[in-house]
């Protein structure tokens, strides 16, 4: 049997199966540990609903983009180590830049047909060494770190953490927008005006579409699209991507999205 | 008799569970590719893992200090653990915890916020595991759906369509403190285009320059009483 049939067989799917089923166990045993906890403060269970109703429907969408690095990089690793690697700690930025820099260091490029045992098993080691510390500084600083927080903001009187985390949050969401206005004004080169629009046209219409549904959920009778409002908001946002590079295939990407676009509507005929 | 607080015994219990879960899924993870090494019959090179670490490692190991003292305030204790294990952060972790915080009219760092926002990662964690499960499950048949050209670009931008909507719901509320950060980083990615690379690096100085408008904010709303 080939490297590449072996990271695909049914053993791996094993050993990586069981490491998922474990974390997914850790997750059940959070989640219902917060939830009994809640009930004993004296939380509202509808509010605990809309929690788990909201958070489920958002992870959808961005669960389905984590699953197509799974795919991108399932031709050089096999589908079950990036099947492990994407559901437990990694993060999809992340994988494709260190799977690649470990392949650089074993001296093989990251393509299926390059790859041998040894090469593997160190690219994986690496993969899960690089990204450990969060994991680590937890294990030694969580607990001192995060009673600190508390008791600050269990304090009576008024606080500064709250606005601290919504005013972080802002500065996060800002970096995001800015690159993608960076990236449009400033593609290739310093005020080129050649950049991709896609990501500030798609980040616009999910802001219009988040406007949308937050309206729509103050109306009577609407109240439940308030927990699915950053899906929908989001699906909008996806929505104008695709038309965006329907009616505008070569904007931001010259001759080659043009050569995509012949292509795309075909696919969109096919579908 | 003395009654104990539920949630003191909670939290104590949280630290616990989360630090064997952290612990259990480090060494599966470190020990996974020994394992997976000894059925392929090729235990990994440990001189060139060593080199890659110093290359690649290094700089993921700052980012993980940064995300670790940055985030903990976001994500509370238990979320924490959880959101470390799981990963994804920035582009599922946060954002679902910060919405169902607003949603759930809780206030960060709070016992309320703390359990919110366990209950929102652990959900979001696994919704993920199920979907990547089925995906994996039916990949053949899914892969012309999900790699499809018409498809493909709504893919490519799940990220700025989280952002987008979080924009909105942040901003709204909060023009005057998002103005000056927004201005900040576009004069920077236009300036320096190679900084695109390094967004999630350029979340600190915005969200610095973020905290220290709100602080000025907050003072002069105290001062006025």
């Amino acid at each position: 049997m080939d490297v590449m049939a072996r990271l695909n067989s049914g053993t791996m799917y094993l050993i990586c199966g069981g490491i998922i089923a474990f974390v997914a166990a850790v997750c059940v045993i959070f989640a219902l540990r917060a939830w009994r906890a809640g009930k004993a403060i004296g939380m509202d269970t509808s509010v605990m609903l809309k929690v788990i109703r909201s958070s489920a429907s958002f992870s959808v969408l961005p669960a389905v983009a984590i699953l197509l690095g799974v795919i991108a990089l399932s031709g050089a690793l096999g589908v079950p180590w990036p099947w492990l690697r994407l559901s437990v700690i990694g993060a999809l930025h992340y994988e494709t830049q260190v799977a690649h820099g470990a392949a650089e260091q074993v001296g093989i490029e990251l393509t299926g047909d390059a790859m041998t045992a040894r090469a593997f098993s160190t690219i994986a080691l690496l993969m899960s060494a690089c990204i450990m510390w969060g994991m680590v500084l937890n294990l030694f600083f969580n607990k001192k770190y995060s009673s600190t927080l508390l008791r600050r903001g269990e304090k009576k009187g008024p606080s500064f953490g709250d606005t601290a985390m919504t005013a972080m949050f802002i500065g996060l969401v800002s970096a995001y927008i800015g690159s993608y206005i960076g990236g449009l004004v400033s593609g290739n080169a310093r005020f080129d005006l050649a950049g991709d629009p896609v990501p500030l046209c798609c980040a616009l219409a999910a802001a219009a579409g988040m406007m949308l549904f937050t309206r729509l959920s103050a109306l009577k009778g609407l109240k439940w699209l308030e927990d699915f409002s950053l899906a929908l908001a989001m699906l909008a946002g996806m929505a104008a991507a695709i038309l965006f590079r329907v009616l505008f295939p070569a904007a931001g990407n010259g001759a080659a999205a043009a050569a995509e676009s012949a292509a795309l509507m075909m696919g969109g005929a096919m579908l | 008799m003395s009654m104990k607080d539920p949630y003191e015994s909670y939290t104590k219990k949280t630290h616990v569970i989360g630090r064997i879960a952290t612990l259990v899924t480090l060494c599966l993870l470190l020990g996974a590719p020994f394992v997976i090494g000894a059925y392929l019959g090729a235990m990994p090179d440990l001189g060139a893992a060593a080199r890659g670490f110093i290359s690649v490692g290094l700089v993921w190991t700052v980012s993980s200090v940064v995300e670790f003292l940055v985030y903990l305030p976001m994500l509370g204790s238990g979320g924490g653990y959880l959101a470390m294990i799981t990963g994804n952060l920035i582009n599922m972790k946060i954002p679902c915890a910060v919405h169902s915080r607003d949603l759930a009219g809780v206030k960060a760092g709070t016992k309320e916020n703390e359990i919110v926002s366990t209950l929102s990662i652990a959900v979001s964690s696994l919704v993920t595991v199920l979907v990547l499960a089925a995906g994996v499950l039916l990949l053949q048949p899914l892969l012309p759906v999900l790699e499809s050209r018409v498809l493909r670009p709504a893919f490519d931008q799940v990220v700025p369509a989280l952002f987008g909507a979080m924009a909105f719901r942040y901003y709204r509320g909060h023009l005057k403190l998002a103005l000056w950060p927004l201005l900040l980083m576009s004069a920077l990615f236009i300036l320096v285009p190679s900084l695109r690379s390094q967004t999630s690096i350029m979340i600190l100085p915005s969200g610095a320059l973020a905290i220290l408008l709100a602080w000025f904010g907050w003072k002069k709303e105290r001062a006025a009483g």
